[in-house]
């Protein structure tokens, strides 16, 4: 009886204090985010086809990742540390310590670790382990609209490791420099920290931002990307990514030039469709990509629907690819095709 | 048996009159069909020209400038305007995160011995991840509450109106303290003579 009683009077001290909470406030001592993905991909060939990054496991319930980020901001001074479990956030989008993607050996777990600090209200220090700024498209499966992702996105940076300044010259413009390792998606370089990044952002009319980025290295290549969306009205997005890269000095020549559109129409609150059109073409030469062979090309087609029930987000996709020669794909029968497809549900739920 | 029936009783009822209490005021629509946070306070013993000075001052240094500024100053008519945002956060047990802005439109007017002021037009700007696992305003969504139920659904507009009457409440909690207390004074502040000096 007088756990009982102890339990009634702790529920309503509880039911009070949460009353007597203030929701305003807006500085918490620690934020705690993060996801976890799971899906189901079935291609229609019968066997996995498709290059792109994550959904790779064919008929079979999979999980993409449990990804954890946390921020604390004291005055001007800000940390983030994000890590993440699964094989989205290990082997397919990390490398281990020794610069491998190997899921055996996988041991860092790290997508973001940076510190930054606002200098004033318009310059920013950052330093650390970032996520790439060149792209539309992102690791976190909260950050992208269609599950399955695009040549693009696969055959781009995942992550840059460096020191950037961020000067805001107005709340349309904006420019970012930085100097980052030798080499993409590393935790350490392997002898300099000599890639140049640039990124300037425009809003030029409400609702319309475009970023054209630069990514330059003697090892790591040059990438020119331009990444814009403009939300045209209150129930239309759209968005496009465009980019040319050229190898670096391990390579004699190579790289890739693409284009990718995203429209997206929000039937209601809770549901809302989009699809991505991609034309992804390889340079010659002996860099080779996720995707077509140096010379080739791929045209992909995906029409994705994002239902939302709170924090949880169930997206049915379909894609079909064709490939401007039957190097890549294979058939049911195991023939080569230039064409392959696959449906994946995925549930991504954010906290 | 008996007690813990009249304990949980008790429970409930003093629930509901915290909540009754709580329950003074709430939003309300407007002629335009918009949500509005509406009061009339008296303040006796105060002149229309001491409130009106206090209220300024409240528009000025009551918050930073991206919570509230001064929009428009009519001294004729003894009215202030200003705009100002607050962010809600998505909270559960371990974690939190800004989940949206809601701007708004104060004004204040003042007379003899009382005041009374308006929050309105309110406008959810919604928050997404962006890829440093930051949240930042989402470019170019902007909903009226009152296009609330339609746009964000009816749990998060339920959410989202609780959020605004807190904060009305709060924002009028706050000009209310500023009327009662004298506005600080300019003075220059006085100059430290040296410890050590030229002539010893």
């Amino acid at each position: 009886m007088k756990r009982k009683l102890l339990l009634l009077s702790l529920l309503s001290a509880g039911v009070f204090s949460a009353n007597a909470q203030d929701s305003t406030q807006t500085d918490p001592p620690l934020t705690i985010t993060g996801s976890v993905d799971t899906y189901y991909k079935y291609d229609f060939a019968d066997h996995s086809n498709l290059p792109t990054s994550f959904a790779s496991d064919h008929n079979s319930m999979s999980i993409g990742m449990v990804d954890i980020a946390l921020k604390k901001k004291v005055s001007k001074a800000s940390f983030v540390g994000e890590i993440s479990f699964g094989p989205r956030g290990q082997s397919q989008s990390l490398p281990n310590a020794a610069g491998v993607y190997d899921e055996t050996t996988n041991s860092y777990n790290i997508q973001n670790l940076y510190v930054s600090y606002d200098v004033t209200d318009k310059l920013a220090l950052t330093a650390g382990y970032m996520a790439t700024f060149v792209g539309y498209e992102v690791i976190s499966p909260v950050g992208n609209f269609n599950y399955s992702t695009s040549y693009l996105f696969t055959n781009g940076p995942f992550q840059n490791a460096g020191f950037k300044a961020s000067y805001a010259f107005s709340g349309k413009v904006s420019l970012m420099a930085g100097i980052f390792n030798d080499y993409w998606n590393v935790y350490k370089s392997a002898s300099k920290l000599n890639t140049f990044g640039a990124q300037l952002s425009l809003a030029p009319v409400e609702g319309w931002s475009a970023y054209v980025n630069l990514l330059t290295g003697p090892s790591s290549g040059t990438e020119i990307d331009l990444t814009t969306s403009y939300q045209i009205t209150s129930a239309f997005k759209l968005g496009l990514n465009a980019a040319t890269f050229s190898a670096g000095n391990d390579y004699e020549d190579g790289g890739f030039t693409g284009v990718a559109l995203y429209p997206q129409y929000a039937v209601s609150s809770a549901v809302t469709l989009g699809l991505r059109g991609e034309y992804f073409k390889t340079k010659t030469g002996d860099y080779a990509t996720f995707g077509p062979a140096p010379g080739e090309s791929v045209t992909a087609i995906t029409a994705t629907a994002n239902i939302k029930a709170g924090p949880l987000s169930l997206i049915p996709e379909v894609r079909f690819d064709n490939m401007s020669n039957d190097a890549v794909f294979t058939k049911k029968s195991g023939a080569p095709s230039k064409n392959a497809g696959q449906f994946v549900l995925a549930a991504v739920y954010a906290f | 048996m008996k007690r813990l029936i009249i304990v949980l009783l008790l429970a409930l009822a003093g629930s509901a009159v915290y909540a009754q209490a709580q329950q003074t005021d709430s939003l309300g629509f407007d002629e335009n069909n918009k949500y509005i946070y509406y009061q009339v306070a008296a303040q006796p013993g105060l002149n229309a020209d001491t409130i009106y000075k206090r209220a300024l001052n409240f528009l000025k240094t009551a918050y930073t400038k991206d919570k509230l500024k001064l929009k428009k100053q009519d001294d004729g008519k003894a009215t202030l305007m200003g705009e100002g945002g607050f962010l809600v956060s998505k909270k559960a047990l371990v974690s939190k995160h800004e989940d949206a802005k809601i701007t708004y439109d104060i004004t204040v007017e003042v007379k003899d011995g009382k005041y009374r002021y308006w929050l309105t037009n309110f406008v959810v700007i919604p928050y997404e991840r962006d890829r440093y696992a930051n949240f930042v305003p989402v470019n170019g969504k902007k909903t009226p509450l009152e296009h609330g139920l339609r746009v964000l659904g009816q749990k998060d507009l339920d959410d989202y109106l609780e959020k605004v009457l807190v904060n009305s409440r709060e924002i009028g909690k706050r000009l209310k303290n500023f009327i009662l207390s004298p506005a600080p004074a300019t003075t220059k502040e006085s100059k430290i003579s040296p410890v050590i000096k030229k002539d010893w």
